[in-house]
């Protein structure tokens, strides 16, 4: 009894059986091959892009972002609503002089789509106006020059930070437009900096990115060039750390009531309920497209049981001899059972080799795919651990099969 | 010991088949002794049992009723793992059709029944050579049976038949698929490995391949009708 030289024996007899059905092996390999390589593919694709999310989530600020919305004042208080001056610029003041839990504060002065004219080429894009402070909350990094300062909001100064979309199509070609200028509603800005575009990708390459769209000027500047009052349209903030989040959304609110006459005519929004979706996203993505590779692998060991058993068939003689000088049953399972896992093993590899193919093709065609793994290693090592055991199960049946033939009838068979 | 030579000791024998609903004698009432060093030659029409008698022999039948000693011990109803081991370490098979692997070396062939065996050998490839030179095939052991000829396959086939040093060699009408030349030098083949001592039962339809035997047994109808001495 040795169980080891049992399965080398097997794992030999296996590779030279399907060493010499090449065509026929490579063909019962085929679903295995497909199955693994949609696995690994399918799974290395949606980490990508999940992934892309998750920065881009963490680049607005994370879990540790709040919001603080206008909204309509509750029935009670509709008909005094109008003694609250809404959300200004003195509640940003009152944020950042009353509440040290909160790091950084900046409002958001939205002028929305706008036109931007230079070089005699126009292009939409999204204008807001911000704080020094908002270079705190939302993560971009600056390809050239320096992002708003506490003397730009001072002195209301024509200056803007261009997102790499506008820096691509008004400046085609340029690299760094830093000291440019671009006219917004028939405004001149100077150009003080430029954000880097995401990804290692050219400046506004393929896709939509969304992202790269935005423009940010001085809020003071906003306000006074475009609304002509000091309403902010919303305000962030960026928590310093998780664990005071709950007091410092208590005192934002008691901060803002006051200054708003205690007229509840605000909320304040975190992220967490975003952060749920990204989760719900994540493993809807993960379970769905982990079933469909689960089935294709399925097919896959079926092909395998139905080549495993028409083997059998062809070979009842051989195994009749076999059996005649002297091998047990248990012997031809061994042999039948391995030749089935060295398929399915040498299909699997296939198909990891095949999936790294398959991801760099998704790397150049998909939009932002640079994050794309090429070698997902935990998604290969599912897949060719299922592979395997999916031709250990799809071997049993043909084995058991082989194993009990009786050696008389087994050699009579023609 | 209470072995004393005697290889096999059958008595009332019986093998019975169901066909359908009818029953079908094989066997029917066998008795039969077997010693060290015979060639017997097994000889009857179709259907005579004579192929039975040797599937039994052989460890790949087990008799319905009667009592089946091999080398003194009882084996009328040992299992099938027990029977596999004495087929691998006890009996060699020698067939019509030769039946060599395809695939195997000629050398691979050879030392198969050692491997299901599980025998302790220290050099098996060195021992296929060694019974390869016993049937005068060495020069062919990297060959695969496809590249041989007729006769030739069976010398193989009675090499592997020889590796384990069996009891017993069963050969079932090992001249049938060979033409008149290769017959007689299988025959004189196996006529020399009895001067070095085998035991050897063959069945067979041809008289001139019986007539080599020192003892001839006639089946008929499941029964032994005839057992003469050389």
């Amino acid at each position: 009894m040795n169980p080891v030289g049992d399965i080398y024996t097997g794992a030999s007899n296996g590779l030279r059986e399907v060493w010499s059905n090449k065509v026929r092996s490579l063909l019962s390999m085929s679903g295995i091959i497909l199955g693994v390589a949609a696995l690994v593919a399918m799974v290395g694709i949606v980490q990508g892009m999940l992934g892309n999310m998750r920065a881009s989530f963490e680049r607005s600020g994370g879990v540790l972002k709040l919001e603080v919305h206008p909204r309509e004042a509750p029935e009670s208080q509709q008909h005094i609503a109008g003694i609250s001056p809404g959300m200004t610029w003195r509640d940003i003041g009152a944020i950042e002089k009353a509440i040290p839990l909160a790091a950084f504060v900046s409002p958001i002065v939205d002028m929305e789509w706008e036109r931007f004219v230079a070089n005699g080429r126009r292009e939409g894009a999204i204008l807001h106006g911000v704080t020094p402070d908002f270079a705190g909350i939302k993560k971009n990094e600056l390809l050239y020059g320096r992002f708003i300062s506490d003397y730009d909001i001072e002195t209301k100064s024509p200056v803007i930070v261009v997102g790499a979309h506008l820096a691509e199509t008004l400046f085609r070609g340029k690299g760094n437009v830093v000291g440019e200028q671009l006219r917004v509603r028939e405004q001149v800005y100077t150009i003080i900096g430029q954000i880097k575009p995401l990804g290692n990708s050219t400046p506004g390459g393929r896709g939509f990115n969304y992202e790269a769209r935005f423009n940010y000027i001085s809020a003071t500047t906003a306000m006074g060039r475009y609304k002509g009052d000091d309403k902010v349209n919303r305000i962030e903030i960026l928590a310093a750390n998780t664990e005071t989040m709950p007091d410092l959304i208590g005192q934002i609110e008691n901060t803002l009531t006051q200054t708003h006459r205690g007229i509840l005519d605000f909320e304040v929004r975190t992220q967490e309920e975003q952060m749920v979706e990204l989760k719900k996203l994540e493993n809807s993505f993960t379970y769905s497209l982990g079933g469909i590779a689960g089935i294709s692998l399925l097919v896959g060991g079926i092909g395998i049981m139905n080549v495993m058993l028409a083997s059998v068939s062809e070979r009842i003689r051989e195994i009749g001899v076999r059996k005649a000088i002297g091998a047990r049953s248990h012997d031809i399972f061994i042999q039948f059972l391995a030749e089935a896992v060295v398929i399915s093993l040498l299909g699997g590899l296939l198909g990891l080799v095949a999936s790294v193919g398959l991801l760099s093709l998704a790397r150049d065609l998909i939009p932002q795919g640079e994050n794309i793994n090429l070698v997902p290693v935990t998604a290969m090592l599912y897949g060719f651990v299922f592979s395997s055991l999916i031709g250990l199960a799809s071997g049993i049946y043909p084995a058991l099969r082989a194993s009990r033939l009786d050696p008389i009838d087994a050699l009579r068979y023609e | 010991m209470v072995d004393s030579g005697k290889v096999f000791e059958l008595s009332a024998i019986r093998r019975i088949y169901k066909v359908g609903s009818e029953l079908v004698y094989a066997l029917d009432g066998v008795d039969l002794s077997i010693h060290d060093r015979e060639f017997i030659a097994v000889t009857g029409t179709s259907g005579s049992g004579k192929s039975t008698l040797m599937h039994t022999l052989g460890f790949m039948d087990s008799p319905t009723s009667g009592r089946m000693d091999f080398e003194g011990r009882d084996v009328s109803a040992i299992g099938r793992g027990e029977r596999a081991r004495l087929r691998a370490t006890r009996i060699g098979f020698v067939f019509q059709a030769f039946n060599l692997l395809p695939k195997l070396t000629v050398l691979d062939n050879v030392v198969l029944p050692l491997i299901y065996g599980r025998m302790h050998v220290k050099d098996k490839n060195e021992l296929g050579i060694q019974v390869l030179q016993r049937v005068g095939m060495e020069h062919r052991a990297t060959h695969t049976p496809g590249q041989l000829s007729g006769g030739e396959r069976q010398r193989v086939a009675i090499a592997r038949s020889l590796i384990n040093q069996p009891r017993l060699i069963l050969a079932d009408e090992p001249t049938g698929n060979l033409d008149s030349k290769n017959r007689g030098r299988i025959m004189e083949l196996f006529a020399s490995l009895m001067e070095e001592g085998i035991t050897l039962a063959l069945v067979t339809h041809d008289d001139e391949v019986a007539a080599y035997a020192k003892r001839r047994i006639r089946m008929q109808d499941g029964r032994i009708v005839e057992d003469s001495e050389k």
